[in-house]
């Protein structure tokens, strides 16, 4: 695959990892949102038809962790911190400061987050590797959601839904419902219109 | 105190792409970093405007990646050892305390004070001090209240801690928290305002 890996219009000097697979009607505004990639899966972030990712987006993926935007899903700014899968579906709205963590990272246990954070500054990246259980997110298609959200591990939003702005989901979502607040709570249902997607 | 002595640059081995946004600059002259702890971006010390002695006090083994240390005039924060902080904002005009191996997510904030005064009239008297024309004028008395942060306290991204609390030794704070008052040790707290959920074991 010849994909260009810079981006003419980028203020930031860097690159496309390769195991990064960009729709060529895919928009990517920065490869900055590259910065904390390490990704090692082929396909470890997929852009699908028109999908685009603006500034504030950051992929914090580790090395086994794998992202997928669907058609014409639109990310604003989401920090998505992956070590096993986030998946987007289509025509999904994502809000800026939205943060998307399908893990912690490190450990409940101090005693074993110390032993952690002690191995830490001896690497030149100083990041923290620990092997903690990460559970899957998914935003099915045509779901929306607004600034400051946070969605925790294990988390399904259903098709249609809507996040209210500044939310925190802990649990799953059913589709076509509106949920809102810290910790969110379903506000009202959506109606399903005849060609599928969601109105009142 | 170690005067002007440039900030370490951890990166560029390969592991992580060198960016070019790392610190440049000198640290204040009452800035002290432990052995091994590295402090990034330039906008870390943007808004540092203590003349306190000894206003920021680091400790060992830190990793402060993009944190912006917002101190006032009279602030004066200490942090431990081996604590890891991404992204996170901490606004400290009187004091603020971190333990050892404190975690703190992205785009975190700390506050140690309201920032302006709750009663209308002497809002309407800070803004007047505050403006471009208020060269001179003394700003009216608002609220601070120190901040503490015990040993091995996790913090998730987008959480916003208040002034006055005070979080115990091993608790968890979950992502999106906004904290308004005392954590006791190894809780496990969520919402806003955040409440008690659970124990960490």
């Amino acid at each position: 695959m010849s994909v260009r890996r810079t981006l003419a219009w980028d203020w930031y000097p860097g690159t496309i990892p390769e195991n990064v697979v960009i729709d060529e009607t895919a928009y990517v505004e920065t490869t900055f949102s590259f910065f904390l990639f390490r990704g090692q899966l082929p396909g470890a972030v997929k852009y699908g038809r028109g999908a685009s990712t603006y500034l504030g987006t950051m992929f914090d993926v580790g090395p086994q962790g794998r992202v997928e935007l669907g058609e014409y899903a639109l990310v604003h700014g989401a920090r998505i911190i992956c070590d096993s899968e986030v998946i987007i579906g289509d025509y999904a709205l994502i809000s800026w400061n939205v943060v998307f963590m399908d893990t912690y990272r490190l450990p409940f246990d101090s005693r074993q987050r110390r032993k952690e954070l002690e191995l830490v500054p001896g690497r030149a990246s100083r990041m923290a590797f620990a092997n903690v259980t990460a559970t899957p997110i998914r935003v099915e298609s045509n779901v929306w959601i607004g600034f400051d959200t946070c969605v925790l591990p294990g988390v399904t939003i259903g098709e249609g839904s809507v996040v209210g702005a500044k939310s925190v989901v802990t649990e799953s979502v059913p589709p076509f419902t509106v949920v809102a607040g810290n910790p969110a709570r379903v506000i009202r249902e959506l109606k399903r219109t005849d060609d599928g997607r969601a109105g009142d | 105190m170690n005067k002007a002595a440039p900030i370490p640059r951890p990166i560029g081995d390969g592991e992580r792409p060198s960016p070019g946004r790392w610190t440049q600059g000198a640290l204040p002259d009452n800035v002290r970093l432990g052995p091994n702890t590295v402090v990034t971006d330039d906008l870390a010390f943007k808004r540092f405007h203590s003349k306190a002695v000894d206003a920021l006090i680091i400790g060992a083994n830190c990793t402060m990646d993009g944190v912006h240390f917002d101190l006032g005039l009279n602030g004066r924060m200490v942090i431990g050892d081996y604590c890891y902080f991404t992204n996170a904002v901490l606004l400290c005009e009187l004091e603020v305390r971190i333990g050892n191996y404190v975690v703190i997510g992205w785009n975190t904030t700390i506050s140690d004070t309201d920032f302006h005064p709750l009663a209308p009239a002497e809002r309407i008297a800070d803004a007047i001090a505050c403006s471009p024309l208020g060269k001179g004028k003394l700003r009216p008395q608002v609220l601070k209240k120190a901040v503490i942060i015990e040993d091995d306290v996790w913090i998730g991204p987008n959480v916003t801690i208040l002034k006055g609390t005070r979080i115990g030794r091993g608790a968890w704070i979950e992502a999106g928290s906004v904290v308004t008052r005392d954590v006791p040790p190894m809780a496990r707290l969520l919402g806003n305002p955040a409440q008690v959920i659970g124990q960490i074991e």
